[in-house]
């Protein structure tokens, strides 16, 4: 009997020691995301790093929320150096050593391309907030790489859309007169880039008179100077980084170059503080194409449950870097990565048992965003299958126009705030007027 | 569109521009392999830190240009001197390699260090010269600055070389460094002084390169191979070898750049490096032996 007591209590014992080492686990539970961006390098001034923090900011504002679903958050970073080969092997590092869930980030479209590739063959989940080519993804049918940002071909062919659009009203040409030249650094995301230009170009039967590629890197640009002077373009479409933008544009100061507008994509120009550093008052009347600044979007039109996050990461972002301008790159991948802490991980714990990557991608593929479902204003939905499967369909970029101390967004007509300043305003010295 | 059109004329002047910029690079780096033997892989990044000397002294201490440039010269000319001291000198008995992956290691330090101290973003003084324009031909006044700063440099250098009694035993070392010292010749001290001047030439080139370009961490590594190209096409430590390859190589770039791809441009310039190598291994200005 005593012994049977004596038994009892152990087995008591043990029981209890096993539910509480069962519930620590289950308390324990751990999201683990590994985020990739260029710390350093190239890159990392010309926009990386902004998209890093805004992503950082995000990640860490769900941290302190608390667990999601009963799931700990942990992200782990990783810098890309500007290079391809060091962001493949910092994935593969992140997904075999460090044993994340699923990868997170990437700025640039020369390290998504092959990165994409091989998450997808060691079945891991990939969640790209900001490079754009369409090379990522398309006819590659991959089942676990999303992109919720608008692609390359978009921004491309935004820009020849304005561009047709105010051609009678403000060049006095018909778009057929109208000379369009077409540069880009030559990597997976200028040329996509330049790619949706000429399809834009063809589309609206804009005159291209030069179409060039240049290496980001390249000392010298001066001989693209005297090739545009001699092709006297009205308009004159660059997709590059930093600093090959400011060489380029400083060289074609130096060099005489005169034109209508120049609308640039992305990246490089979508850092303006160092191109007011470097430029000065000549950046008035330049024009960028990016998804909106989530601080410039018509809060009115968000879901409800937005405008109190982009406060936030507003807040976050002055308090990371006092006296900056608020950059449009870290609320674009605030943005993204709120898309995914918000909505996809919770209904794949919830609706789909877990968090591995079939149940991201059923989550993922269950949004059905109407505009303004995002602080990007823009809605989701992600495509399934088809020759673009995991691009969010709904993502679309707007055209801004930089002014002495701001930008306002001119296209589209939609969403702008004013007609677009064409030709480039008196006084600027770049400007045929 | 007439084969000598002014877009050509154009073209042969901003190659000539260009071949000042990358003969003023040269010059430095030569100089220090002539004498010492031992090629500066990380030269680049000695012209980088000459770039943010330029920044904070310009910029951060408002000290102007004028000043900060002479200051920027001798910061780097000193670290020229660290790095002989601390780097090379240790190894100039060593094997070649041993000193090329030494100097190739400086490389990766220095631009880490940078990144360290003043950070990923792109630093510019904010300076925007002045345009030149002769007959619709438009010349950068920034890039005539080191047009003019290279042909005077390489005077000067030239001058200090022939006329002083410094000069003349640096010009004996580089024909035979071991003869010199059983001559009394003070090699230890000679070499410090060739690797503060090839120091100071680089932050010569930084006070230039500046005026065009935006100050990064990596920014070495848009002039870094192509500089070195230059010297080996020119041969190794022969200065005017090197001046002169500059401005081939600039001409190829600029004017094949003109009439084909920008990117052609630089493929033949890579071409006829390799063309050279066969052709004239010892470098443009070598006699067959």
């Amino acid at each position: 009997m005593r012994l049977g007591r004596r038994l009892a209590g152990l087995g008591l014992v043990a029981a209890a020691a096993f539910g509480l080492a069962f519930g620590a686990e289950a308390q324990e539970k751990k999201f683990k995301i590994g985020v990739i961006y260029d710390y350093s390098g190239p890159l990392a001034g010309g926009g990386s790093s902004l998209h890093g923090l805004g992503a950082k900011i995000m990640i860490d504002h769900f941290i302190q929320k608390g667990p999601v679903e009963g799931y700990t958050i942990e992200a782990i970073y990783a810098d890309a150096q500007s290079k391809p080969e060091v962001a493949i092997n910092e994935a593969v590092r992140l997904i075999e050593q460090e044993k994340v869930d699923m990868l997170l980030g990437f700025f640039s479209s020369a390290q998504c391309v092959p990165v994409a590739g091989r998450v997808e063959q060691l079945g891991k989940f990939m969640w790209i907030t900001t490079c754009i080519s369409t090379a990522v993804l398309e006819n590659r049918n991959y089942k676990n790489v999303f992109r919720p940002q608008a692609m390359g071909q978009h921004f491309g062919m935004t820009a020849t859309d304005m561009i047709a659009s105010y051609s009678k009203e403000k060049f006095g040409k018909e778009p057929k007169d109208l000379r369009v030249a077409i540069i880009h650094e030559d990597g997976a995301y200028g040329v996509d880039v330049a790619r949706g230009n000429e399809a834009g170009a063809k589309k609206h039967g804009l005159n291209v008179v030069l179409k060039e590629g240049y290496a980001a890197t390249a000392p010298d640009l001066s001989a693209l100077v005297t090739k545009l002077r001699r092709a006297r373009p009205d308009v004159i479409l660059h997709t590059g980084y930093n600093p090959d933008i400011s060489l380029f544009l400083r060289q074609a100061r130096e060099g005489g170059l005169k034109f209508g507008a120049l609308i640039g994509h992305g990246a490089g120009y979508g850092v303006p503080e160092k191109l007011r550093e470097a430029l000065g008052k000549d950046l008035v009347g330049f024009f960028n194409i990016d998804p909106i600044s989530i601080w410039q979007t018509n809060q009115a039109a968000l879901t409800p449950d937005l405008p109190p996050i982009v406060k936030m990461v507003g807040e976050a972002y002055d308090k990371a870097q006092p006296g900056n301008q608020r950059s449009p790159h870290v609320g674009m991948a605030a943005s993204n990565v709120y898309l995914f802490l918000q909505h996809v991980l919770p209904r794949a714990i919830k609706a789909h048992g877990g968090t591995s990557a079939e149940a991201l991608r059923k989550a993922a593929l269950e949004l059905d965003f109407p505009e303004g479902g995002t602080m990007l204003g823009f809605g989701v939905k992600f495509a399934g299958d088809g020759p673009m499967a995991g691009q969010n369909e709904r993502a679309a970029p707007v055209v801004i126009e930089y002014t002495a101390d701001s930008a306002d967004v001119v296209w589209p007509k939609s969403q702008a705030k004013r007609a677009p300043t064409l030709p480039l305003p008196a006084g600027n010295p770049y400007t045929t007027r | 569109m007439g084969f000598l059109d002014i877009f050509l004329v154009e073209a042969l002047v901003n190659g000539l521009l260009l071949g000042g910029v990358l003969a003023l690079l040269a010059l430095g780096l030569n100089l220090i392999f002539g004498v010492i033997d031992v090629a500066w892989i990380c030269y680049a990044e000695l012209v980088m830190f000459g770039m943010y000397a330029m920044y904070y002294f310009a910029v951060v201490y408002g000290l102007g240009y004028w000043i900060a440039a002479p200051l920027s010269i001798a910061g780097v000319g000193l670290m020229g001197v660290a790095l002989h001291l601390l780097v090379i000198s240790p190894l100039l008995a060593s094997a070649p390699i041993n000193q090329l992956l030494a100097t190739g290691g400086v490389l990766f330090f220095l631009q880490s260090l940078a990144t360290v101290m003043f950070g990923i973003d792109f630093r510019n003084l904010g300076i925007r010269l002045p345009t030149i324009e002769v007959a619709d031909v438009f010349i950068s006044y920034a890039r005539l600055l080191a047009f003019g700063a290279a042909l005077a440099g390489m005077v000067a250098l030239y001058l200090f070389l022939t006329r002083t009694y410094v000069g003349t035993a640096i010009r004996a070392i580089s024909q035979d460094r071991q003869i010199m010292a059983l001559m009394g010749v003070d090699t230890r001290r000679i070499y410090v002084i060739t690797s503060a001047v090839g120091g100071a030439l680089a932050g010569l080139a930084a006070c230039l390169l500046v005026l065009q370009y935006d100050v990064h961490p990596f920014v070495g590594l848009s002039f870094g191979p192509i500089t070195f190209m230059i010297c080996v096409m020119g041969g190794l430590g022969n200065m005017i070898g090197g001046f002169i390859a500059a401005f081939i190589f600039a001409e190829i770039i600029s004017v094949g750049g003109l009439y084909l791809d920008l990117e052609w441009g630089y493929v033949f310039a890579f071409v006829f490096f390799i063309a050279m190598m066969f052709v004239r291994p010892e470098g443009l200005l070598a006699r067959r032996s």
